[in-house]
């Protein structure tokens, strides 16, 4: 790489840092492309030439976090205990835990997913194929041991899990933000337990 | 068992005579409602303005104040509106069901047939509910609760019936219905799922859930 592409690398990391936390800390919507551009220290100009649109940034900023999440779930992974619930519930647990610390941004990310006028360069929401592979693994142990029925479409109910998954960050998003990790991953672990009643050898 | 009563029928009091005055106020505001339906199924919320609104409805934004507080209680209205178009359905829906299946997937069935229609502005109204004001979190939340009630009433006509297990988490289990229901949107919007597909893997979805309920 040549010191110009050095310089490029280096604006778009701090742009993706100062946007991250400004849509954190002030809000999505809130957020303009001049104050990420000043946070970052850097041109407006120099924004608009590395992203097309603030919604690319939040884009990008959600693809560059998931480094940091896949490195803890390769930590943890290893160490999942239990029977095929319990583990099912350590793996959401731990991305409640890990969307918490900035739930405003990702409740901004759910949210602009929506947006009608989304451009081309944004990935939506919800594409996430290392969890759904995480549970599948899970699902395919539970199968092996005999605690899940041989019969089952998983990834239908990874389908189910997801979603309920991803609808109890309405929970935060009702209370304004304020919503500990840990009372999401309990209702999850309520609902978790409900799918497995069903997927029980009989 | 207690079905939430509305009263769908039109008010029996003697008209009230509108004044010229209040006429033309009823317009403004049905003209300015329209306008703004047609800009936030293009624009999404942010990106629709009380000045776009007022210029497509031909009158100043003075006047779009006249009739809303600010362009949130517009969208409100809006959602509302159409949200009282459905809900009498949905009742209809479930109560003719005589299994639980048949009355979640008819209920539900019947707000994708509605919202698979317009599903910009439901795009929109989506993308709102996640980073609205807490007050305006409350208001939305007494309509959701009237359909978490029909959910509920069709489980516990169905745990009466015999066809659930006594036992089970009603409200639990209604969340997660509502859950797979409105996660399935995603697959209208991203993959352009018609309401029979919709439908289809809701039906999946539910047998998910009802695996270890039923009776």
């Amino acid at each position: 790489m040549g010191v110009r592409d050095d310089q490029k690398a280096a604006t778009r990391e701090r742009v993706l840092e100062a946007a991250r936390d400004l849509f954190n800390e002030v809000g999505y919507d809130e957020t303009t492309i001049r104050a990420i551009a000043e946070r970052a220290g850097v041109s407006v100009g120099s924004v608009f030439t590395t992203f097309a649109s603030k919604a690319e940034v939040l884009s990008h900023v959600m693809n560059h976090r998931l480094a940091e999440l896949y490195a803890e779930l390769d930590r943890v992974a290893p160490l999942l205990r239990g029977g095929t619930a319990d583990k099912l519930c350590s793996i959401f647990a731990i991305h409640y835990e890990f969307e918490t610390r900035r739930v405003k941004l990702f409740l901004a990310h759910i949210a602009a997913s929506y947006n009608p006028n989304n451009d081309p360069g944004v990935t939506p929401y919800g594409r996430n194929p290392r969890l759904s592979q995480m549970l599948l693994d899970v699902l395919e142990e539970g199968v092996r041991k005999g605690e899940v029925r041989g019969d089952l479409d998983l990834r239908l109910i990874i389908d189910t899990l997801k979603a309920s998954y991803a609808w109890n960050y309405r929970m935060a998003a009702a209370a304004g933000g304020n919503m500990p990790a840990a009372e999401m991953s309990a209702v999850m672990d309520k609902q978790i337990a409900v799918i497995a009643e069903g997927w029980k050898p009989r | 068992m207690s079905f939430v009563s509305v009263n769908i029928e039109s008010a029996t009091d003697s008209p009230v005579k509108l004044t010229r005055r209040a006429l033309a106020k009823q317009r403004t505001r049905e003209r300015v409602l329209a306008a703004a339906r047609s800009l936030f199924s293009e624009r999404g919320y942010e990106g629709a303005t009380i000045r776009d609104i007022a210029q497509v409805a031909g009158m100043s934004t003075g006047a779009v104040f006249a009739s809303f507080a600010d362009k949130s209680e517009l969208f409100e209205e809006i959602l509302t509106a159409d949200y009282e178009v459905i809900y009498a359905q949905m009742i209809q829906a479930s109560r003719n069901a005589k299994t639980v299946d048949e009355a979640l997937l008819g209920l539900f069935g019947v707000a994708y047939g509605f919202h698979v229609e317009q599903l910009p502005l439901l795009r929109a109204s989506i993308a709102v509910s996640w980073t609205r004001s807490e007050a305006a979190e409350r208001r939305a939340r007494g309509d959701i609760k009237h359909l978490f009630h029909l959910i509920a009433d069709a489980l516990q006509r169905a745990i009466d019936q015999g066809q659930l297990k006594k036992d089970i988490d009603v409200k639990l289990l209604a969340e997660m219905s509502w859950d797979v229901y409105v996660a399935n949107y995603r697959r209208a919007v991203y993959d352009g799922w018609s309401v029979e597909a919709l439908l289809a893997r809701l039906s999946d979805q539910l047998k998910v859930i009802f695996a270890g309920a039923r009776a």
